[in-house]
């Protein structure tokens, strides 16, 4: 088929706006797949991703579409993420399309991610066709989107299209639309091969899959191909499409999106934004836009048994095979004995992978409160990376510390404007800009430290604009900041995982709280148990979980002999899955304590 | 020398069923139905106990216990036959200790008369509190006068050995209430007192109640003092604690409970009921009319068979004998498995005494009183059969 008829575009939208849906629709209508092979949201094909409504892994399907001109159209869909913590790989997949399918909920309307990827398939130069999703709810307001659509972003909303994911209506208009307005994909067949990663999965019989678009030259199989970021070659085995299942072809050419196989170890090899081209007949330059995957959240993650700590690294390296944005080393803790530092693209990132840590691999793990990392100045100028609050050198030997900032965009309804400003106020942001986008909604920017960002500023957002408020962010780089590390101690003890790094107006509140927490959560123990919060020496906060006075069967006979004795194994299981300090049990989430406080 | 056991008898009718219990009883309204049921159920646990006499050489038979359920819900002549039956089938000695439970407003001078004549020789009567509005939070059929009654009968019929059962960390239960029940348990003058705490037990009406956070109970601190309250009124009294939740006059302990915390075989007759026989434990199914079906059939109904190897017997050993404020016999252990408890357990004692939950005092391991108290705590360190398992 000519060049002339493929056309490569992608889905954008905010959470729960319709994405996955509305990549069904098109799939079933290009009858890429059956009715009876339909399993719903089929791009979505992790269970996780599935339960938690949210795309982590995008990936690329190929369709075929007879269009009303007559002539028959390849059409590339390729899904991106719908959460901030993947925005890299989102800015990467947009950059392998011509054009993009914008989707906004007709009821909820513009949101921060929707603007967020709005304005990155912009600096890509794509063409957008905006797509307004489930009008068939009854507080649908189309014209109030469209209207945003013209006053937020100067887009051209009179050629929006109307649909239905769930009923089907209005398929066929975005089909057409990506036909006649997206345009086809240019790119020198002759030229060295340049084609971009824009996603990479592993898989255990092939090793690991790179998903390309080929935006220079072609590839056959046999090629020597390379990677431009780390000049490894490796030899084709294998080329394929998804048509959804994988089909193997012998070439992919300029403005074809496929995959990639060649005996690569894990995605470390094919990372995504990097570029592939051929060993004997390299391109000078790469693609613009590569940058390493960089952790911007990191935790302890310890198993609860210490004897799990081999298996811990075992899955964490087959995690990896599949995530490059995962990085881990060896730490030991004095009170959790040996685990690793990991670092993950955001809060999420690090909850899918704990999650999956624990679901597929069967391991009982303590993860330890998120951290930024903080670059620590010391008297005689040395500058040190500090993830871990434990490791933050002592007050006396510390020039200045630095953290990271991120720029904030909010989407709100006016209403709540000053509860977010209050927000945003407390949670040390300085503010930047506001504008409104229509009379009913306002963008504001704020200036944040990413440490109270991953604390709770998204959960405090949503419960103070009744669920109304979305938001999007982007690293910005580091502030001068005068932050503290507040100890836990336990039975006198100081509990090195338990501690944090915090601003200093912050200290007094979140010591308190933190203590009251723990107090909730660490259950009573044969002896009363001080829980202390300190700056250095100073105690800034105490309280105490009473002793337990009885805890004893009151019956056992004949008869209930088998079920009393479940019950005490079933509370020996339950004390083993807490971690001994000292004298003290203390269970699992007291160590995500630190993320439930005010 | 042949090996003492005892013969459990299930019981699994009741007046009504009350808030807290999950022990397996029905209710039948219907008279007639009632008394065919438990004709056909009692022609069952003859069969059953029939059953099992033939392979039951080994053991020397001397507590029968009728339990439930309320034994007494049954007419007093039909729970009789049952006894002179098991009597003589298992040839149980002269005095052996033959105890029925009992509800108040179940007996009468006439009907005791009709157990003592047979041999049931203690009878256990569930009071439970002395204050209308809790017995009636609980569910119960009877007032607190209703219990002294029931106790002037049992002096009437000539029993002098009996228990009262009572219960504390009951909802909206104060600590007047719990000691004004102790005093006026005490001036019954039972030769037996089993104190209760109140277990939220899932299927219950009470669970329900518990888990919709309707339940006002008094809390884990008042419990404890209402056990430590328990104890010194009760010693006070002259009654020895022997056991967890248990007291009595010095001589007066229940010789059949002390088999269970003693971990010896105990023969369980009746649906739900539970056997510890050789190497095995048996539950019977909890389903009257399964129970009585399948004996018609010469055929038992049991639910679940547990093997006890030696490993889970010492550790069951361990673990109802702490029950128990004599603690476990080192001598006794020894001669039982044929070695010492420090060679099995070495850590567990050790870490316990270091934590002064256990003491080895004149040849017995025991809990101190903080281990009684966490009894729990104590017996956990005791199940070693887990660990291997995980």
């Amino acid at each position: 088929m000519s060049r002339r008829n493929v056309r490569n575009f992608c889905i954008i939208a905010h959470i729960d706006h319709g994405k996955s849906t509305l990549a069904d629709r098109i799939l079933e209508h290009t009858g890429a797949l059956e009715g009876r092979e339909m399993t719903d949201q089929v791009l979505d094909s992790m269970d996780l991703e599935r339960e938690r409504g949210i795309t982590i892994k995008l990936k690329a399907v190929r369709l075929t579409y007879q269009a009303r001109d007559g002539q028959a159209y390849t059409l590339n869909l390729i899904d991106t993420p719908g959460h901030v913590d993947f925005s890299y790989e989102v800015s990467r997949s947009l950059a392998a399309c011509e054009g993009a399918l914008l989707v906004i909920d007709a009821s909820q309307g513009i949101e921060a991610q929707t603007l967020a990827n709005l304005y990155l398939a912009l600096e890509h130069d794509l063409e957008i066709i905006p797509v307004i999703n489930k009008i068939d709810l009854p507080n649908a307001d189309p014209e109030r989107v469209k209207r945003e659509l013209e006053e937020s972003v100067g887009l051209d909303a009179s050629d929006a299209i109307l649909v239905s994911a769930k009923t089907g209506q209005g398929i066929t208009e975005v089909l057409e639309a990506v036909v006649e307005r997206i345009p086809a994909p240019q790119g020198d067949l002759e030229a060295p091969l340049r084609a971009m990663v824009f996603d990479s999965h592993y898989d255990t019989y092939r090793g690991a899959v790179a998903y390309a678009r080929i935006m220079e030259g072609a590839v056959r199989v046999g090629d020597r191909i390379m990677m431009m970021s780390s000049g490894r070659v490796f030899e084709v085995n294998t080329l394929a499409v998804f048509a959804p299942q994988m089909t193997a072809v012998d070439a992919l050419y300029a403005g074809d999106v496929g995959c990639i196989i060649a005996s690569m170890k894990d995605v470390r090899d094919t990372r995504v934004g990097d570029t592939i081209t051929l060993a004997d007949r390299p391109a000078k330059e790469p693609l613009p836009g590569y940058r390493p995957a960089k952790p911007m959240v990191y935790c302890g993650l310890y198993p609860v048994i210490n004897e799990e700590y081999v298996s811990l690294r075992d899955a964490l390296e087959k995690l990896q095979l599949n995530d490059a944005a995962l990085t881990f080393e060896a730490e030991s803790s004095a009170a959790l004995g040996f685990g690793y530092r990991c670092g993950f693209l955001g809060l999420l990132h690090l909850e899918i992978v704990q999650e999956r840590l624990e679901r597929e691999f069967d391991l009982n793990l303590i993860t330890t409160a998120p951290s930024v990392q903080y670059r620590v100045v010391l008297t005689d100028g040395t500058v040190l990376e500090v993830d871990n609050p434990a490791k933050l050198p002592d007050a006396a030997l510390i020039d200045y510390v630095e953290e990271p900032y991120v720029r904030a965009t909010i989407m709100v309804p006016s209403e709540f404007v000053g509860a977010v400003m209050d927000l945003c106020q407390d949670k040390r942001g300085t503010f930047i800009h506001m504008e409104y986008v229509t009379p009913e909604r306002a963008k504001l920017e704020y200036d944040m430290p990413l440490a109270e960002i991953l604390l709770d500023f998204f959960d405090k957002l949503k419960s103070r604009t009744k669920g109304y408020a979305s938001l999007d962010y982007e690293m910005t780089g580091y502030r001068e900041s005068d932050v503290v590390k507040l100890d836990i101690l336990l039975n006198g003890k100081p509990v090195d995982a338990l501690s944090c790094i915090v601003h200093r107006t912050k200290a007094q509140v979140r010591g308190r709280s933190l203590a009251e927490k723990l107090k909730e959560v660490i259950p009573r123990q044969q002896f009363e148990v001080p829980i202390q919060a300190a700056i250095g020496s100073r105690i800034i906060a105490r309280e105490t979980v009473k002793a337990l006075r009885k805890d004893v069967l009151a019956k056992c006979y004949g008869g209930d002999i088998s079920r009393k004795r479940k019950l005490l194994e079933k509370q020996k299981e339950g004390k083993k899955r807490m971690k001994n300090l000292g004298n003290v049990d203390v269970p699992q989430e007291a160590f995500m304590a630190i993320l439930e406080v005010d | 020398m042949k090996e003492t056991a005892g013969i459990y008898v299930h019981i699994p009718f009741c007046l009504r069923k009350c808030e807290y219990c999950d022990f397996h009883s029905i209710v039948v309204n219907d008279r007639s139905e009632f008394l065919a049921v438990v004709d056909s159920y009692l022609c069952a646990v003859q069969r059953e106990a029939q059953y099992y006499a033939s392979w039951m050489e080994e053991y020397r038979f001397e507590t029968l216990f009728l339990g439930g359920g309320t034994p007494t819900a049954v007419p007093a002549e039909k729970l009789a036959e049952v006894v002179v039956y098991l009597r003589e089938l298992f040839q149980l000695p002269v005095g052996a200790e033959i105890t029925c439970e009992a509800n108040p407003k179940t007996i009468t001078a006439e009907s005791l008369n009709e157990l003592r004549d047979v041999g049931v020789n203690r009878i256990s009567l569930g009071a439970q509190a002395f204050q209308d509005s809790l017995l009636d939070v609980l569910g119960r059929t009877h007032s607190a006068a209703d219990v002294s009654t029931s106790v002037q009968a049992l002096h009437a019929a000539g029993f002098t050995d009996f228990n009262l059962d009572l219960m504390f960390g009951l909802p909206g239960q104060t600590m007047a209430d719990w000691q004004a029940t102790l005093e006026r348990a005490v001036d019954l003058a039972p030769t037996h007192l089993s104190c209760y705490s109140l277990i939220v037990e899932e299927g219950t009406p009470f669970y329900d109640l518990f888990s919709r956070d309707l339940l006002d109970l008094p809390g884990e601190d008042t419990e404890a003092d209402m056990y430590a309250l328990a104890r010194d009124v009760l010693q006070r009294a002259g009654y020895r604690h022997y056991e967890v939740s248990n007291f009595a006059l010095p001589g007066n302990e229940c010789a059949h409970n002390l088999l269970y915390w003693k971990n010896q075989p105990y023969l369980g007759l009746g649906s739900s009921a539970s056997g510890r026989v050789g190497t095995m434990r048996y539950t019977n199914a909890a389903d009257v009319p399964g129970y009585i079906a399948a004996w018609q059939h010469n055929q038992p109904n049991i639910a679940h068979v547990e093997a006890l190897d030696k490993d889970k017997e010492m550790d069951e050993t361990l673990i109802c004998g702490l029950r128990l404020l004599d603690g476990v016999s080192e001598a006794e252990f020894r001669e039982r498995f044929g070695c010492s408890l420090w060679e099995v357990y070495p850590d567990q004692i050790k870490n316990l005494e270091e934590r002064g939950l256990v003491q080895y005092r004149a040849g017995r391991l025991s809990v101190t009183t903080q281990g009684l108290f966490l009894g729990n705590v104590v017996y956990r360190e005791f199940l070693r059969s887990s660990e291997r398992r995980i």
